[in-house]
């Protein structure tokens, strides 16, 4: 700063949540999340006045990325939800949901707040609990013997991303696909320390999603010319192919000398010396039966011309980004020496090819043990594409969660309705022990509670956007949707088809209520004898982990919200 | 000639703007600093929001930060918050109290005021109205300065001390683990509220207990705790606060940079310099002759590093510590020599893993390269730690000094959360460190009933007393104290035989009282520092230094870390201050019989023991007493000693004869029940009014206070609070004109002093 300013007063705002502020922006916020959600959800265009990148989204990653927000107990929720989705990149909008729809639900009760943040608390544990419970009725076992599961799960996120632009059979295709290249990153001994390999995701755009491919191993681009001049390539045995990989500059640049001064005398060159060096390593290679270079950084021409007329193939300029993948695929060692490389460093691959896509030519690089794959994806456009990118790598993360919890929750809105079912039906049920180590009476335990499952519920009624009816059912506490358009006079039983997960269809005798209407609390039952979970493809499936952890962000971050007695902003 | 001089410093004055001490105005901003805090106070108090001009955002029960982040205007608030933030710093906690007391004064000094008539302080009708008010409130100011350096201390060690409870388990001083979390809960219920703070105190108390190498190291490792806080914890966001844990061994927040599993014992080695070494290092000139020597010099600085990566290798070196970044080629032979590496270590992570191991970096010079390394050190594990979206280092040390490494990890939805943990976590760890802080103090006194009372301001003074002043004293009990102390004020500073007598040092109705003194809580030896540029504690200066002459015998008024010599040969106590929390351990090195009563009343495992004072006098009439400075005198919270000191207060003003003092005792007292108020202001069951009913009945009845709640807080910090708001009020009272100065023209055009009143 060159001046000295004087500094400004901060703006304080006393009790903010009843500021009109704050309620506005917040009924905003919401209403933009709960337009975002499922797979009906509705699509939002970011873009600045200035002419920046357009980008059109649905999903929560990209859409909190660009709203650019002010007041501060909402940079709080923005901050959070953003936290919770950098660790497990799925329901980022189930939790901003959730939280804004506590927040607005406990505000309208009308006792203390620390009470009522005390009961929410003692509900997230008892809604933990029940889900990490054996006895959870809305939770299913992820099988690794068959893949029906996972492909659900998967099936599920591609399939709530409405901005890919997907079909049915473009959602099954590429869940496949993801399958397959999350599979191929398994390594194949296990180890103490098992590390999971990478999945690259290539972009060719204006192609239809069907041509999308996976590949085992890594692919290189390269320039055209360079596609004519690969082959023939030496070959330690039909099956092995050495190849070296370095990491530190091999254009013959005399970067590392130090601080001092370097004294040159007239007539010698540092540049010829270093190209000399350079040439001898060549000569090494060569001589090491080594069939393919790869540098990080530049390699000299001359080296490059060297190596070719030796029948050895160099790719240069690879990026940092790519010798991870590299080294773990092809067990090489990145070599930071110019002189004395040892022959352990090589590492080995099984066989080399070359791709062409589009206008884009790649190396095929295949290894023994196929630790690393490549997919190809392909979408018409470029807005559809990061969609895809986006999803496709949600899909992945969740797949790799599942690893670690092998387990999932039932999608479609009826976990949070089950949840609710309950809820509702525990809190009637509390002993007195309970309420008096909380200190509080049952009725204010109850108004609680049934805020809180009112929000919960209100999270299930955002996958509707097409003005339907909801309906619950009383024995399994589902989520049932109706389409608009009905003759008032139906039976529930004649218009609903299948539940939101899947599992159930209307052949069985259930009561059926709109939700969110009084009714008499009941215990829900499980759905985890369900001979039709292993049966049908097509149930929908959330990530668990991702899943409870969101819950319990969004009500820890409610009850920070509500907390809040006073805003201090610095104007600076 | 004189007018011109006169007129150039007319003029001069005129560009100042100059404008006198307006009570009301003081009110006001006192009032509305009160209404930013009022809402985070006590338990059930909500959260304050503070964002930074960074855009960041923090979440904050800390007064201080509130009141810090307001950016004020006015020159008399800014000198409020900046009263606040030093009490603050000296006591690690109670602004919000401050400020919200503060302004209950200010409001009762004003409507004393703004009665015309019947009021002491308007003595003067002579003067013009301006300067009247100008005096009235420096009446105030002075009466409320003898106020808080002499009634209030004899009220705290006459009434309130027999309500007082101890927090040591045992004689020995050891806290036991129930009394620390119900200590660490209630500050942690200040500083976080009802939310998480059972989770922390716990967290707290595990790491204490888990950190503690040996019985009496504690403050050592405090000391290391403190010290290196920012290094022993990290924080992940987006994770449930329920995830926060202890890890045993210490993370690096750096990842490897190359990491070979290694089994068995793990040696590792520091380094702090490049271990490849350049080709011409700076300040040195390298001279090139011929193209091989240029080539054989590259190939000479490769083969050195191999050489000193082999040597590593063969000493069975598994790690590399590093400070600095390290070139590619070492890492490429650390690689192939199967030796991890970490780089960019900062360097209080560096000096923390040399106190904790107790070696030193290694360089590698031409002499080491080929002998043993002797400076490594075994870890027990060392391997990479995911925490969120981070990779670190979780290395696991053997205990080699008075410390067992341990870290912290906070978890919290977003950084304001898991920042406010740490914070409340670090303040949590000075208050047990100023807990066990002692500050060495031996108040010699021969004979009788004598307490040296340490007020935090005071030096101390101990007095003597011979047989006859005893006498004296004892016979006026009875009577009206004020007279008494008045009395034995004037005997004191008149006669030089006889010691000056502190304010405090009184005889009681029970006698046993000079068991304890009263405990002041704070940490004594720092506060003293800064105090001692405080105007006001120049009085008290002035006093210790009469007393310097007064005294026969070398007792000296020193600066309390100094050690009391006593005047004839009993022996040297050392007592041990209670800190921020109220807790401390008597260590005599002297047991007389008065202490031996006393220890009768430490049953063991009873966690807290009321004092009892009445069989000691018979002891302590013969005895050469030494003071003991009360071990942890902690009160139940809940507003409890405020209750206590607006009842005492409140009896003493009925007594009392002087009408400004009178005056003055109301208002304090009055002042002193908002804190309460605002506690219990949200509960239904037990509202102000029905404690406040409970707690009076209670005392006229001469019974104990009923507990309401758990938790147990530090007398001496309330009290310090008590003293600090009276000291900053007559500061603020003392203040005749604010005058506003630009600043000079050809320095900067913007001044930040324009905006005064």
């Amino acid at each position: 700063m060159s001046r000295i300013e004087a500094k400004k007063p901060s703006l304080c705002t006393n009790d903010p949540l009843t500021k009109e502020r704050v309620s506005f922006s917040l009924s905003v916020f919401s209403g933009i999340v709960q337009s975002c959600y499922g797979p009906t959800g509705r699509l939002k265009q970011l873009h600045n006045g200035m002419g920046g990148y357009v980008r059109t989204t649905s999903q929560s990653s990209a859409l909190l990325g660009g709203l650019s927000i002010t007041h501060p107990a909402l940079k709080i929720l923005t901050a959070s939800v953003r936290n919770h989705i950098s660790r497990f990149s799925d329901c980022g909008l189930f939790t901003a949901i959730l939280c804004c729809s506590l927040v607005e639900h406990f505000q309208r009760i009308n006792f203390a707040t620390c009470t009522v943040t005390k009961i929410s608390r003692h509900l997230l544990s008892l809604c933990t609990d029940y889900l990490k419970s054996e006895a959870c009725g809305c939770r299913v076992s992820v099988d690794f013997d068959s893949i029906k599961t996972l492909l659900s799960l998967v099936r599920s996120i591609l399939a709530s991303k409405p901005a890919c632009m997907l079909n049915k059979t473009e959602a099954n295709h590429l869940s496949t696909l993801v399958l397959k290249a999350f599979l191929l990153t398994i390594p194949h001994t296990i180890e103490t320390n098992v590390v999971l390999g990478k999945c690259v995701i290539i972009p060719v755009k204006d192609k239809r999603v069907m041509d999308s491919t996976v590949f085992p191993g890594l692919l290189i681009e390269i320039p055209e010319f360079q596609l004519a001049r690969t082959f023939p390539i030496k070959r330690v045995s039909s099956s092995t192919i050495k190849m070296a990989l370095f990491c530190i500059s091999m254009s013959g640049d005399l970067s590392s000398i130090g601080e001092g001064t370097v004294i040159v005398h007239h007539g010698i060159s540092l540049e010829v010396a270093v190209l000399d060096q350079l040439l001898n390593l060549g000569k090494q290679l060569v001589n090491d039966q080594v069939g393919l270079v790869v540098c990080q950084k530049v390699i000299h021409p001359s080296l490059k011309q060297y190596l070719k007329e030796h029948c050895v193939i160099t790719i240069d300029r690879v990026g940092v980004s790519m010798m991870e993948p590299l080294s773990q695929m092809t067990g090489s060692q990145p070599i930071a020496a110019l002189h004395s490389v040892s022959p352990t460093c090589y590492g080995s691959l099984k066989d080399l090819r070359t791709e062409s896509f589009v206008s884009k030519h790649f190396l095929h690089l295949i290894p023994n043990d196929t630790l690393v794959c490549s997919l190809i994806l392909c979408n018409r456009n470029e807005m559809a594409w990061d969609e895809l990118k986006l999803a496709c790598q949600t899909a992945e993360h969740v797949l790799q969660l599942t690893i670690k919890q092998p387990l999932a929750l039932l999608g479609g809105g009826c976990t949070e309705t089950h949840l609710a079912s309950y809820i509702r039906h525990k809190s009637f049920t509390l002993p007195t022990s309970v309420l008096k180590a909380i200190d509080c009476s049952r009725t204010q335990y109850q108004l609680v509670a049934d805020a809180f499952c009112r929000s919960l519920e209100c999270v299930a009624c955002c996958l509707e956007h097409d003005d339907g009816e909801i309906l619950t059912d009383m024995v399994y506490g589902h989520f049932w949707s109706v389409q608009s358009g009905f003759p008032s006079d139906c039976n529930w039983s004649d218009l609903v088809l299948k539940c939101g997960c899947g599992i159930y269809n209307n052949q069985q005798n259930l009561n059926w209520t709109v939700l969110r209407s009084q009714c008499i609390p009941f215990a829900p039952q499980s759905c985890s004898n369900e001979p039709s979970i292993n049966s049908t493809d097509h149930l929908v499936l959330d990530c668990f982990t991702a899943k409870c952890s969101g819950l319990q962000v969004a009500v820890e971050t409610a009850n920070l919200i509500l907390d809040l007695s006073y805003i201090v902003e610095d104007q600076n | 000639m004189a007018s011109q001089r006169l007129r150039t410093q007319r003029r001069a004055v005129s560009m100042a703007s100059a404008a006198s001490l307006d009570l009301g105005r003081l009110v006001q901003e006192a009032e509305a600093l009160a209404s930013a805090v009022r809402g985070a106070l006590g338990p059930r108090g909500g959260q304050v929001l503070v964002t930074r001009p960074t855009g960041e955002t923090l979440l904050t029960r800390d007064g201080r930060r509130v009141l810090e982040a307001l950016n004020l205007g006015p020159p008399t608030a800014r000198m409020i918050v900046a009263c606040v933030s030093s009490h603050q710093s000296m006591t690690g906690d109670g602004a919000k109290t401050f400020i919200i007391l503060l302004s209950k004064l200010l409001r009762g000094l004003q409507a004393i005021l703004d009665k015309r008539e019947g009021s002491p302080f308007c003595e003067d009708q002579r003067s013009k109205r301006d300067q009247k008010h100008c005096h009235s409130l420096k009446q105030i100011s002075q009466s409320l300065l003898t106020f808080q350096t002499h009634i209030l201390d004899h009220i705290m060690a006459q009434d309130l001390r027999k309500h007082f409870l101890s927090a040591f388990s045992s004689w020995e001083g050891e806290i036991g683990r129930d009394t620390m979390e119900s200590i660490l809960e209630a500050y942690f219920c200040g500083r976080i509220g009802n939310s998480h703070q059972k989770l922390l105190s716990q967290l707290t108390c595990d790491f204490y207990y888990r950190c503690i190498p040996f019985i009496n190291g504690k403050n050592e490792m405090l000391d290391l705790v403190n010290e290196y806080f920012v290094e022993l914890h990290s924080a992940v966001t987006g994770l449930p606060v329920s995830n926060s844990r202890i890890l045993e061994g210490l993370v690096l927040h750096r990842d490897f940079a190359v990491y070979c599993p290694a089994d068995g014992d793990i040696r590792l080695l520091i380094v702090t310099e490049s271990i490849d070494s350049a080709l011409s290092p700076s300040g040195l000139e390298f001279v090139v002759n011929a193209e091989v020597q240029y080539q054989a010099s590259q190939v000479w600085i490769t083969k050195r590093t191999e050489a000193i990566m082999k040597h590593l290798q063969n000493n069975n070196i598994k790690v590399l510590l590093s400070s600095v970044k390290q070139q590619e080629i070492v890492i490429y032979y650390a690689k192939i020599s199967g030796i991890s590496v970490v780089e960019c270590l900062s360097s209080e992570e560096i000096s923390l893993l040399c106190r904790t191991t107790g070696i030193s970096p290694f360089i590698p010079t031409q002499d080491n390269i080929c002998s043993e390394i002797s400076e490594t050190m075994i870890a027990k594990f060392c391997q990479p730690l995911v925490l969120g979206s981070k990779r670190y280092v979780h290395l696991g040390l053997t205990r080699t000094c008075a410390f067992e490494p341990h870290c912290v990890i906070f978890c919290g939805p977003v950084h304001g959360v898991t920042e406010q943990h740490a914070s409340a976590f670090h303040g949590a760890f000075k208050m047990l460190q100023q807990l066990f802080k002692a500050v060495d103090l031996s108040d010699g006194c021969e004979a009788q009933p004598e307490n040296t009372n340490n007020t935090s301001k005071t030096v101390h003074c101990s007095w003597q007393q011979s047989a006859t002043q005893q006498k004296f004293i004892m016979e006026n009990i009875s009577c009206n104290r004020e007279k008494v102390y008045d009395q034995q004020l004037k005997t004191s500073m008149a006669e030089t035989e006889k010691q000056f007598i502190d304010s405090s040092s009184w005889v009681d109705e029970n006698p046993s009282c000079n068991q304890t003194d009263l405990q002041k809580s704070s940490d004594l030896a720092m506060p003293l520092v800064k105090l001692e540029s405080d105007f006001m504690f120049s009085a008290l200066i002035d006093r210790g230094s009469s007393v310097k002459e007064l005294q026969k015998p070398p007792l000296k008024c020193k600066h309390p870390s100094e050690m009391w010599v006593m005047n004839n040969s009993e022996p040297v106590v050392n007592y041990q201050r209670i800190c921020n929390d109220a807790m401390t351990a008597i260590e005599n090195t002297s047991v007389s019989k008065q202490l031996d009563a006393a220890q009768e009343y430490w049953k063991p495992g009873n966690p807290i023991v009321p004092f009892k004072y009445e069989k000691s006098y018979k002891h302590t009439v013969q005895s050469y007493t030494n003071l003991v400075i009360q071990a942890g005198s902690v009160l139940p919270v809940g507003g409890n000693f405020e209750i206590l000191l607006h009842y005492y207060l409140h009896s003493y003003a009925k007594q009392c004869q002087q009408p400004k003092i009178t005056l003055i005792s109301t208002v304090i007292a009055d002042a002193l029940l908002s804190i309460p108020k605002i506690l219990y202001r949200t509960t239904k069951e037990n509202s102000f009014t029905q404690v406040y009913f409970k707690a009076t009945s209670a005392l006229q009845t001469k019974q104990q206070l009923p507990m309401h709640q758990q938790g147990l807080e530090s007398v001496y910090c309330k009290y310090q609070l008590v003293a600090s708001v009276l000291h900053c009020l007559t500061k603020l009272l003392t203040v005749d004109l604010i005058i506003g100065i630009k600043r000079p023209p050809q320095k900067t055009e913007v001044n930040d002093s324009e905006d005064d009143l």
